[in-house]
């Protein structure tokens, strides 16, 4: 059986101003990948943070934020770091097409739970399993 | 772009009953990890801690409510669990909390947390047990 590996030190941070929803976000998040998560309760906060510290590999937003929303942050982040993964996620349905359109990769539709979380990681989070090597069978 | 979670007719915010069972199921996945011998680093454990004793909290509260609602038939919406439920989640938090600051669990501890597990699971999945559902006996 192969050996199932994460991006290294993979950093993920979680912005949302509803502190129940953030907190249970991170809980997940954490416990799946086994490292720290940065939480932010605004996107201004976040982007401050990320201009100075640098990108994260995976940003994970409510797309209704202080300051700075999830769609304009989303597009802001695209166009600096584009390998940045960003996950957005609403209870409004219209908010699905204008997450498209910001650049986002994923859109999370509220109510979700732990298996939608745990599918991002798997997604983005875990290496691609390196390819079957032909050439050892002949 | 990827989608995940509800379909958009059901799509709405997320109440704390949602974040409850979510939690729950959660605590479920971390103990059936940690019966599997999954890894458990320094995250993980400070994950499983903060989410038993949030879950806790909660369990406990619901408790007293679904007392009261054994007591006056009041209506308290969805979470209408009997309230052995909720001793049973609290008793999977004192576990989880065992397990994640690095205390072994003696066989029978671990039979103990697998039968607690069962029971939750059934009890989230249904809210009959599985043995009242005369249909399914019939194929």
């Amino acid at each position: 059986m192969r050996e199932v590996a994460i991006i290294d030190n993979v950093k993920i941070a979680v912005i949302d101003e509803d502190v129940v929803v953030r907190d249970f976000v991170v809980s997940t998040l954490m416990y799946s990948v086994n490292r720290n998560v940065l939480t932010f309760d605004n996107g201004f906060d976040a982007w401050i943070y990320f201009e100075e510290s640098g990108f994260p590999d995976m940003v994970v937003a409510d797309i209704n934020l202080r300051e700075i929303d999830g769609l304009t942050l989303t597009s802001k982040i695209k166009q600096i770091q584009p390998k940045t993964i960003v996950a957005l996620f609403s209870d409004a349905p219209h908010n699905e097409n204008a997450a498209r359109e910001h650049g986002a990769d994923v859109f999370m539709a509220k109510p979700f739970g732990v298996n939608e979380l745990f599918n991002l990681v798997q997604t983005f989070v875990v290496e691609p399993e390196p390819a079957e090597d032909d050439s050892s069978e002949s | 772009m990827l989608r995940f979670g509800t379909k958009p007719e059901f799509m709405r915010e997320m109440e704390l009953d949602d974040i409850f069972l979510s939690r729950l199921q959660l605590l479920v996945i971390m103990a059936k990890a940690y019966l599997n011998q999954y890894p458990l680093g320094e995250f993980r454990q400070r994950s499983i801690l903060e989410n038993a004793a949030l879950v806790q909290i909660d369990s406990e509260g619901l408790a007293e409510e679904a007392v009261a609602w054994e007591k006056d038939k009041t209506d308290l919406g969805s979470m209408d669990f009997e309230p052995v439920f909720y001793h049973r989640v609290k008793l999977l938090t004192v576990m989880a909390e065992a397990f994640a600051k690095g205390h072994t669990l003696e066989d029978h501890k671990r039979e103990a947390l697998e039968q607690n597990l069962e029971s939750i699971c059934e009890a989230i999945t249904f809210r009959k047990k599985l043995s009242e559902m005369q249909f399914l006996k019939v194929a």
